[in-house]
């Protein structure tokens, strides 16, 4: 093809009121050229018709027209609406609507930065007679689809968004019974608490149009939490907090929770608690009033929840369909989703109607919390059929329960005048079923009337029990919103404004208001800060405990209560609930979202925001005590890739963005990474790497499978194994950001997140629990009484385990050494940046720290890592080929945990074949030394298992590896490449004894631009 | 359900006014509202994020009612 300059324009007219179809190509070829030239010429503007060098233009979803220039020549800013208009006028004229948009960003190679005008500006522009009509549909004027569409809706432009974010939980204020060491004396005090809850999620989306109407997105969310939250309330008086004590007996160094009081509770005329001491000199009892309330927390171990959804679309002119529907999984909860909905413009797309309608069915089945399962009564949900025990576990409780949502949302978009807009919606949930949550309890005081024999004088006594929450099963919910948008001319900035009501039958009255101010500044900056204010009433059955005048029958048969709930307050005879979620409080949150947006289609997203939960916040007084106050932040970092521009933009001059990518041609299986650099100075690629491992063989010594007694023997060096693990699988999800600054040179960024999850099985022929204790030397505790450790071997066999989060950091330099076309070497020099974490913990259970999770499961390597690799590559016609060795070599001797893992070394060659112009298929070979494990972890670590041993690590393995590599050769999604491989494993030959595995799937997808 | 039959009044008489009181808005004078920043959620893929945080640890259903999703409450 003919080079024909620099694209310094591009137009594109989206066809939702087509031109015919009968407009035939022949036209358009001679319409368009002619008609670009006519609207420059017509009016006498500053660019001559001559800087236009050439026009080509594309139909598929929509017309594009891409204008060119000479190299060093410049567009006229106002050339550009001339032409939009031109088009509009010579053959669109008939259609009354035109979805148009012109690149305005359009930054372009050899003509330097020149960004284009507002779209206000060249309104001004069609004002002058000599230029044509004022119906000139500026440019971005007319995205309205996309404008008047609520987010469920908002499938535009082909896109992919990434996401990370980190919600950080403030410690909670929680207070206990403390006795003063010296004097004996019970006084109320603050708790050192656990850790709190911290959330890591990851957010992948994409936009893919399908055709020239129908329109696909789809969601992957994972997060990975962890940390203490609140069980139950209670009165601090009642000595619910027992304090941790250090080894010395003296300082507290944490909460522990009990949730009953195997003591007595004392209350006075009036039930208030009180504190119990006895005067040293009489040693009569002393009472104190104290009405201090306080959480009691419990942590959970880390756990990951995963969600797919997908929509699909179908668009009309002036209305559209979209179903919807998604998974999310999680250890304990199961939620199957589905939507439909539908988009109805009228009144010539000033008013968008929206009509929706959800069905949503859960499952809970939750392994109640070991800890405090104990101490809270239950035996509600067993006489309703909902508790259950697993056949090799009599001591596991699991909670099941089916929830079933239906909802429907309706809402209409209205365009009050051209700077402002309103959104009104309405919308109805029904929810029926098991809606309680499985780790709250409820404390109550049973007041025995018979056995007052304690009471103070005028008081009462009572024994604390925790029941099981309970909800009702029907919940009726309605909402009630409105937005307003405003856009400031003087600033160029837009007010947004929310309001919302919420009702429902549970008695929770909420209003929420908003505001967002949309800055835009100057080189694609936008700033936005934001408030938000939040205020609910507490439910009818919201309590943080209640007191019953009977006893607690701790002998009741099976099949009945041992309480009986007709005597209960009135208000909790059916339900009761402490959450926090329920209770009466307000919110306010405040933050700034900060976007960049960079040229060819590249956006960057970060945003921070704090929230405080006050019951002093709550419209109107009345909240909770300041006991439940908590806050967190919440940060997040997107990266949001434009597919639509990146083609729009093309690269360099020969119009066919496609052929480009064949420059970067020589592409290697998926799993191989640091395989090409970008050839040219100033390129850049995006591109997403997965990669999925899974260990679920034999377990292996050295190359050979072992029996258990052969593990339980020798698995664990000195000592017996007790588990070995079954299943290891680990998800890697990475962002490939690259930048070739010249042509000898590509920098690379490389952040990960990953998740992993092991299950784990108990050898035959191992020693009974209780004699794991002697692996890490019989430790005492702070009484001196010997820890059973061998407590947690039945919840690492019944629950496995999970973590995830983000993993180590690349930064890499890839420098060209050799490049004739044919043959081509290039060496990458790198640091792994320890970010991922390396101390993750398991909770602590039955009074016993759960000490370091295994080795493996750790997030990154906490060590400093420098990472070298050399890499050849060729090709011939429809052959290519390569080879690569790489390393990784720890810097450091240890991490902050105490040790590092093995160097490691590989070596890869494949080949592959064009089997099509678009479809790649190759085979490899790969061989991987990896370093034994070096140190061992300097805190507690439970070793129950081979995989807790720093000798179980490392090995010689052998891989061949199956790819396919396909990219989109034309179209708006041209030279978009997708990969995937299969590693299958040949032979393993681990260190010591390791699980065998089962191979490794690498998927990846770049575009470059 | 007073609150509700409310509700529907306000809804209703919002829709009217919206409908009756605006003039029109000629698809060449909406260059403003075409802008990223008037979009009714200028950020949705952070607001799916918020969103779902608000609706884990508050009892008020969020506008999005009718998608459906995951519990995710810690």
């Amino acid at each position: 093809m003919r080079r024909k300059g620099a694209v310094v324009a591009v137009i594109k007219i989206k066809r939702y009121f087509p031109f015919s179809d009968s407009t035939n190509k022949e036209t358009l070829n001679k319409l368009i050229p002619f008609m670009v030239r006519q609207a420059l010429g017509n009016c006498s503007m500053r660019c001559p018709t001559s800087c236009i060098h050439a026009v080509d233009h594309e139909r598929n979803q929509h017309l594009t027209v891409r204008l060119y220039a000479p190299e060093g020549a410049e567009l006229a800013p106002q050339a550009l609406p001339l032409v939009v208009e031109g088009l509009i006028q010579s053959f669109l004229k008939p259609v009354d609507w035109v979805d148009a948009v012109a690149n305005q960003y359009l930054p372009l190679p050899y003509i330097g930065v020149r960004t284009l005008p507002q779209p206000i500006k060249i309104k001004q522009l069609f004002k002058k007679p000599d230029c044509a009509p004022l119906h000139a549909l500026t440019t971005a004027a007319l995205v309205l689809p996309g404008l008047l569409s609520p987010a469920a809706y908002a499938i535009e432009g082909d896109s992919v968004d990434f996401q990370y974010s980190h919600y950080q939980e403030g410690k909670r204020d929680i207070s206990g019974l403390v006795s003063d060491p010296l004097t004996g004396v019970n006084s109320v005090s603050g708790i050192k608490t656990l850790n709190p809850i911290e959330v890591d999620s990851l957010h992948g989306s994409a936009k893919i149009t399908l055709s020239d109407r129908v329109k696909f997105a789809f969601n992957y969310l994972q997060d990975t939490w962890g940390g203490a939250t609140p069980v139950a309330t209670a009165p601090s008086a009642f000595g619910g907090n027992g304090p941790l004590l250090s080894s010395d007996g003296t300082t507290v160094v944490g909460a522990s929770p009990f949730l009953q009081s195997a003591q007595q509770i004392f209350l006075d005329a009036q039930k208030n608690s009180l504190i119990q001491n006895f005067d040293p000199n009489t040693g009569e009892a002393v009472y104190t009033r104290n009405n201090q309330l306080t959480h009691t927390l419990s942590t959970a171990s880390p756990e990951t929840r995963k969600q797919g959804d997908f929509k699909l679309s179908y668009e009309w002119d002036e209305a559209a369909v979209t179903v919807g529907g998604g998974i999310s999984l999680e250890d304990d909860y199961e939620s199957r989703f589905g939507n439909i909905g539908g988009r109805w413009d009228i009144n010539q797309k000033q008013t968008t109607l929206n009509l929706d309608l959800s069905y949503t069915n859960s499952d809970t089945n939750a392994v109640l919390d070991h800890d405090a399962v104990t101490y809270i009564d239950k035996t509600a949900y067993r006489l309703n059929g909902q508790l259950e025990t697993l056949e090799d576990e009599p001591k596991s409780n699991i909670l099941s329960g089916n929830r079933q949502d239906w909802a429907t949302h309706f809402g209409v978009t209205q365009i009050l005048n051209k700077d402002a807009l309103l959104g009104a919606d309405v919308s109805y949930t029904r929810s029926t079923g098991y809606m309680a949550n499985p780790y709250k309890a409820v404390s109550v005081v049973f007041i025995d009337p018979d056995q007052q024999f304690e009471a103070p004088p005028g008081g009462f006594q009572g024994q604390l029990k925790a029941l099981l929450e309970q909800r009702p099963d029907v919940r009726n919910q309605w909402n009630l919103g409105g937005r307003y948008v405003q856009y400031i001319n003087q600033l160029d900035a837009a007010l947004h404004f929310d309001y919302r009501f919420s009702a429902d039958d549970w008695g929770i009255h909420a209003h929420t208001f908003e505001a967002d101010w949309v800055q835009p500044l100057v080189s694609g900056w936008t700033v936005t800060p934001r408030v938000r204010y939040y205020s609910q009433d507490a439910a009818d059955f919201y309590t943080p405990w209640f007191h019953t005048e009977q006893k607690f029958n701790g002998r009741a048969k099976d099949n009945e209560l041992p309480y009986d709930p007709s005597k209960f307050p009135s208000k909790f005879q059916d339900n009761f609930s402490s959450d926090q979620r329920l209770s009466g409080y307000g919110a306010l949150s405040g933050g700034v979202t900060v976007t960049k947006q960079f040229a060819k289609g590249l956006t960057l997203e970060t945003g921070f925001e704090y929230y405080t939960h006050q019951g002093s916040l709550k419209i109107g007084g009345g909240g909770e005590g300041a006991y439940a106050d908590y806050d967190y932040w919440l940060a997040n970092a997107a990266l949001k890739v434009d597919l639509g521009a990146l083609s729009l933009g093309g690269s360099g001059g020969n119009g066919h963005a496609g052929h480009e990518h064949h420059n970067h041609g020589v592409h290697a299986p998926a799993g191989v990474m640091f395989d090409h650099m970008l050839p040219n100075a100033g390129d850049f690629m995006v591109g997403y790497r997965y990669m999925y491992g899974n260990q679920s063989g034999d377990m292996l010594h050295g190359a050979n499978a072992v029996s258990d007694q052969a593990i339980v023997a020798n698995g664990c060096g000195p000592n017996p194994c007790f588990v070995a693990p079954d299943s290891m699988t680990m998800n890697m999800h990475m962002l490939d950001i690259m930048y070739a600054p010249t042509d000898w040179l590509t920098l690379m960024l490389m952040p990960q997140f990953m998740d992993m999850g092991m299950t784990m099985n108990r050898l035959d022929g191992a020693p009974l629990d209780s004699e794991a204790a002697k692996n890490i030397g019989n430790p005492l505790d702070s009484n001196g009484v010997p820890l059973d450790i061998g407590r947690h071997i039945p919840h690492h066999v019944q629950n496995g385990h999970e973590t995830g989060g983000i993993g180590d950091l690349g930064m890499y330099a890839l420098f060209k050494l050799f490049d004739n076309g044919v043959h081509h070497v290039h060496i990458t020099t790198g640091l792994s940046v320890p970010t991922g974490d390396v101390d993750i913990k398991l909770r602590r259970n039955h009074t016993i720290d759960g000490g370091f999770i295994h080795y493996g499961m750790q997030l990154g390597s906490g060590t400093w890592d420098f990472k070298p690799s050399l890499t050849y590559t060729g090709h011939i016609d429809q052959f290519s080929w390569g080879a690569q060795a790489s390393g990784t070599v720890r810097m450091e001797g240890q991490n902050e945990s105490g040790y590092a893992l093995g160097d490691l070394f590989q070596a890869t060659a494949w080949g592959s074949y064009n089997l099509t112009n678009w479809l790649t298929a190759s085979v490899r070979g790969m061989y991987t030394l990896q370093g034994g494990l070096n140190g061992k972890f300097n805190g507690l670590i439970n070793q129950f298992g081979p995989m807790d041993y720093p000798q179980n690590h490392g090995g010689k393995y052998w891989d061949v590896g199956f790819g396919l590599s396909a990219m989109v050769p034309s179209g708006d999604l041209a030279g978009n490449r997708v990969s995937v491989e299969w590693l299958q494993p040949v032979e393993d030959n681990v260190n010591g004894y390791q699980l065998e595995r089962d191979g490794a799937l690498s998927a990846t997808w770049s575009v470059a631009f | 359900m007073r609150s509700i039959e409310l509700t529907v009044k306000i809804l209703l008489l919002t829709i009217t006014v919206a409908l009756t009181a605006c003039t029109a808005v000629q698809p060449w004078e909406r260059g403003n509202l075409a802008k990223p920043q008037m979009a009714l959620d200028p950020y949705p893929l952070q607001s799916s994020l918020r969103a779902h945080n608000y609706g884990s640890r508050e009892a008020a259903a969020g506008g999005n009612a009718a998608q459906g999703g995951g519990c995710g409450c810690y």
